[in-house]
């Protein structure tokens, strides 16, 4: 599922970033915005593993203390980012922070993804395969989130380390 | 292992401010390879979590992609522990350990 000839998904119009995408691009990011919230829903199913990742490998104890300290914070970040993007999937702009939302949206759904499919960096595409839809998708958003990481950048701060 | 920073990276005072000697520092945070995060995207979450350079991010990046893993901060535990934490929100495979 590649775009093709198509303009990028987004493009930076000073402050603004204008959304290029078709009638049924929003449908489908809308549509995976709701089954990303819904997959959240699911706490404790091990394809969220990528979403909540271990911070002391060799530390049960201490994992298990921060893992309860950020579980809520995390899962609140990425319903934001749910809202953000089922709020403003239709606008023909939008700012900055909303773009932050859909990239923390396609990251989150790629990692959900990617977890359930398992895959790893070796795996050719076989459009054959019954996980061939699957990939795709993780492809298509793959692809959007390359387009929103080159217009965030234009906007990320001069560094502060020269 | 040596789960210790690369000279190339962080013995240059002018890349990093607030290189200390070791015993100021003694959590490393670790970013791992992993299958699913494109590595553009990687390179702007330390860009933007960080404030690294585009050079200094690519290069941190490409060592998880072809090393398995980088060091990309170091700290108290309490500033380790928060940099996991944003690099958690963001997605990345981060963990945190001594730096012994």
């Amino acid at each position: 599922m590649t775009r093709g000839e198509r303009p990028a998904a987004f493009e930076r119009s000073g402050d603004q970033i204008q959304i290029h995408l078709e009638e049924e691009e929003r449908e489908l990011i809308a549509n995976l915005a709701s089954q990303f919230r819904s997959a959240l829903a699911e706490d404790t199913s091990p394809d969220l593993r990528r979403l909540y990742p271990t911070a002391y490998p060799n530390d049960a104890d201490k994992d298990s203390e921060y893992a309860s300290l950020v579980h809520d914070d995390l899962l609140r970040s990425r319903l934001e980012s749910v809202e953000i993007v089922q709020a403003t999937v239709q606008a023909n702009s939008i700012d900055p922070n909303e773009l932050a939302a859909w990239m923390g949206l396609f990251s989150g759904l790629r990692l959900l993804l990617g977890t359930r499919l398992d895959v790893s960096e070796d795996d050719e595409f076989d459009p054959d395969a019954p996980d061939a839809p699957t990939r795709a998708l993780l492809a298509w958003l793959g692809l959007l989130l390359e387009e929103s990481v080159e217009i965030a950048t234009d906007y990320l701060p001069p560094h502060a380390h020269q | 292992m040596n789960p210790g920073p690369t000279p190339v990276e962080f013995d240059n005072p002018d890349l990093d401010h607030d290189d200390k000697t070791e015993v100021d520092r003694p959590w490393i945070v670790l970013v791992w390879n992993d299958p699913i995060n494109l590595m553009s995207y990687v390179s702007f979450v330390f860009q933007k979590l960080f404030g690294y350079s585009a050079e200094r991010a690519n290069k941190l990046m490409l060592d998880v992609h072809h090393k398995g893993r980088a060091v990309v901060s170091s700290g108290t535990r309490e500033k380790a522990e928060l940099d996991v934490f944003r690099l958690h929100e963001y997605g990345l495979w981060a963990t945190m350990q001594k730096d012994n």
